[in-house]
């Protein structure tokens, strides 16, 4: 339970973590929190040659309101988030999530650039932040590049980072007065990892709805214009318009073939469904 | 060994450490502060919660080196804390410990709600204390403790302060360091481990019975007969393997060879041998391979089953797969079947794809940098218990 020796390095600002890790070619991880990596490094599931730790580059706790878009850096904390640290363009979303990622002592350091970077499907952040329409910004030597939070996730702990790129800061676009917004998940345990999540914000006003279903062990089922949920269309009424058979139609179709399981994930969303119609 | 100069109970200190060495080995071993309890190493039992610039954090998944320039509090220090006394007295009365094993990190979580929650709701002091296990007490004499002292508290009208007082950005314990050079780092010395090639190849491979079964398939535009045939050129399946190569000339019974398997930040090579079965009569056939990383110790048994369906009235050929595995070793450890499973999804799609491009006459797409190998010999590796750990959940969201 102790992890293999690695080299550790503090680079004094983000363009020298950069290029530590395109020197490095691969053969380098990045530390935030270490809320991930550390069990991982424990238990020998990673065995990295070198540790760049960004946890001390103060350019990336910045948070701020940027053209109306609330941009945060990638060492943000889910408690800084859970406490109002941060300014909460999203009417309460955001706060509500990150109060219940872990354990306090787990979000006192754990970050959301790094648990995007992560990219675990049972993790909160990729499922509520697309949901959210959120974007990711990217940085390497080569340049930034901004992306959708869906775009982002490729696979089970996979994401479209190259190597030598790290994830910059997370951009929140503010959630409109009409829209409504649910967040459920589903853990045997407290603070466990999820085994089912469903999101939702819909906006009846606008006849607008965006959902998610996570943690279904690949990439998260983002549905941008979601009234097929919905009977064909996104109106005030759409609690009871919920139609279960879509949801476990679309979770078939992405590869979960055991009912029991479909069924979870469906009870897990019409919760959503119905906390943001509350 | 770096010197890692840091306060601990109010005392300004250095002491050597490894990079490795997390803070809670540090303050134990070096420090001799031995009240930080270790339990499960990975976050999830908290019993190594101490307070970190102030706040809770857990030092088994923090390193020492990462808290240059921070302020420890460990339950040594707490000796004189005022809402510590209220909660030793507390659990006293409360018989809220057994064998006490818990009850450092507890104290430090208890100490955090006490300050934190508004009032002394029994849901939320549960929830809040759910990072901390403990064994013996069933937790009742535990929330009660806390119960009383946060009744007490807001009866003498002490206000709870929500955020815990703090007041900047980004993971405690970070921040205050002398920051490190922008030099590029000298390649850290590390024990190189020898190719695998010699002797590493077992010479019997044995049957097994799988501890994973997975099942996938694929169609190819190719005739059934086709099919049957490439799948006896070893040297050309191999290639449509991504993260496969050999290590030796193939004969059709037996191949050695090397699987290299990436599931995000976890990645193996497993070094080793297969035997291959044909049966031509049911256009079906099976190879079994057994192959060891060296860096992980670990171990895996492998079995894929392949059976050839004719499609379209024998135009084109159904692949049916049955990957079966067994891992032994550190990556054992892995328990996120799910995770693997969607691993495996890509690097079947990927062979499939090569083996479509190869039979077609062009060459197999360059592996993406991510090595995704589909040989579940290994992937199956993966695939296997990332739960253990996985399971839990000191996920950071």
């Amino acid at each position: 339970m102790k992890p293999a020796p690695f080299g550790y390095e503090r680079p004094r600002d983000l363009n020298s973590a950069l290029s530590m890790l395109a020197a490095a070619g691969g053969s380098a991880k990045v530390i935030a929190g270490g809320q991930s990596l550390g069990p991982m490094l424990n238990l020998r599931l990673v065995q990295p040659e070198l540790v760049v730790d960004i946890s001390g580059l103060a350019e990336l706790k910045q948070a701020e309101l940027r053209d109306g878009e609330l941009v945060l850096g990638a060492l943000v904390t889910h408690a800084d988030i859970e406490d109002g640290r941060t300014a909460d363009v999203t009417r309460g979303a955001m706060r509500g999530v990150a109060a219940n990622i872990a354990y306090r002592a787990v979000r006192n350091r754990g970050t959301i650039g790094g648990s995007l970077s992560h990219a675990d499907p049972a993790a909160d952040w990729i499922s509520a932040l697309a949901a959210l329409g959120a974007r990711v910004a990217l940085r390497s030597l080569a340049g930034a590049r901004v992306m959708a939070i869906e775009a982002f996730v490729v696979g089970a702990l996979e994401s479209a980072l190259h190597a030598g790129e790290i994830v910059e800061a997370v951009h929140v676009p503010p959630r409109p007065v009409s829209a409504h917004w649910g967040y459920a998940k589903s853990c045997r345990k407290t603070g466990e990892f999820a085994h089912a999540i469903g999101a939702v914000l819909v906006d009846p006003a606008r006849a607008s709805a965006r959902v998610v279903i996570g943690a279904i062990d690949t990439v998260p089922i983002v549905l941008t214009d979601a009234a097929e949920l919905f009977g064909g269309r996104v109106a005030a009424d759409y609690k009871q318009r919920f139609d279960a058979r879509v949801a476990d139609a679309l979770l078939a179709k992405a590869g979960i073939s055991d009912a029991a399981e479909r069924h979870i994930h469906v009870s897990v969303l019409k919760r959503a469904v119905h906390e943001a119609a509350a | 060994m770096n010197t890692i100069a840091l306060n601990v109970n109010r005392r300004a200190l250095e002491a050597l450490a490894e990079p490795r060495t997390s803070l809670a080995d540090f303050v134990r071993d070096k420090l001799d502060l031995t009240g930080t309890h270790l339990g499960c190493e990975h976050g999830v039992c908290g019993a190594c919660t101490v307070l970190l610039d102030g706040v809770p954090a857990r030092s088994c998944i923090t390193y020492a080196a990462a808290c240059e320039g921070a302020d420890i509090t460990t339950i040594e220090g707490l000796d004189e804390d005022e809402v510590t006394v209220e909660l030793r007295a507390a659990f006293t009365r409360e018989h809220a410990l057994q064998c006490g094993y818990c009850t450092p990190g507890m104290l430090v979580s208890a100490r955090d709600l006490v300050l934190r929650l508004p009032d002394a709701d029994e849901r939320r002091i549960r929830v809040g204390l759910s990072g901390n296990l403990c064994r013996c007490t069933g937790y009742v004499g535990i929330v009660r403790a806390v119960q009383s002292v946060i009744e007490a508290r807001r009866a003498r009208n002490i206000a709870p302060q929500a955020d815990g007082g703090r007041t900047s950005l980004g993971p405690v314990g970070s921040g205050r360091a002398a920051l490190g050079s922008n030099e590029q780092p000298p390649r850290p010395a590390r024990q190189e481990f020898a190719p695998a090639s010699d002797g590493v190849a077992p010479g019997v491979i044995p049957d097994f019975i799988p501890a994973t079964v997975l099942e996938q398939r694929f169609t190819l535009p190719h005739a059934p007969a086709k099919v049957f045939a490439m799948f006896d050129d070893i040297a050309g399946i191999a290639a449509c393997l991504p993260g496969v190569s050999l290590t030796a000339p193939p004969s059709p019974e037996r191949v050695e060879g090397a699987i290299r398997v990436r599931l995000g930040p976890i990645a193996a090579a497993f070094e080793g041998a297969a035997r291959v079965e044909r049966d031509p009569a049911t256009l079906s056939g099976r190879i079994i391979g057994i192959g060891t990383d060296r860096r992980s110790h670990s171990a895996t048994q492998g079995e894929i089953r392949y059976r050839l369906v004719p499609l379209d009235g024998g135009a084109a050929t159904t692949v049916e797969l049955s990957i079966g595995y067994t891992l032994t070793g550190m990556l054992a450890q892995i328990g996120r079947p799910g995770l693997v499973r969607d691993l495996a999804r890509r690097l079947v799609a990927e062979f499939a794809g090569n083996l479509d491009r190869h039979m077609s006459g062009a060459s197999p797409r360059e592996t993406t940098p991510a090595e995704l190998s589909f040989w579940s010999i290994v992937s199956g590796v993966v695939r296997a218990r990332i739960a253990r750990f996985f399971g839990r959940g000191d996920e950071p969201g």
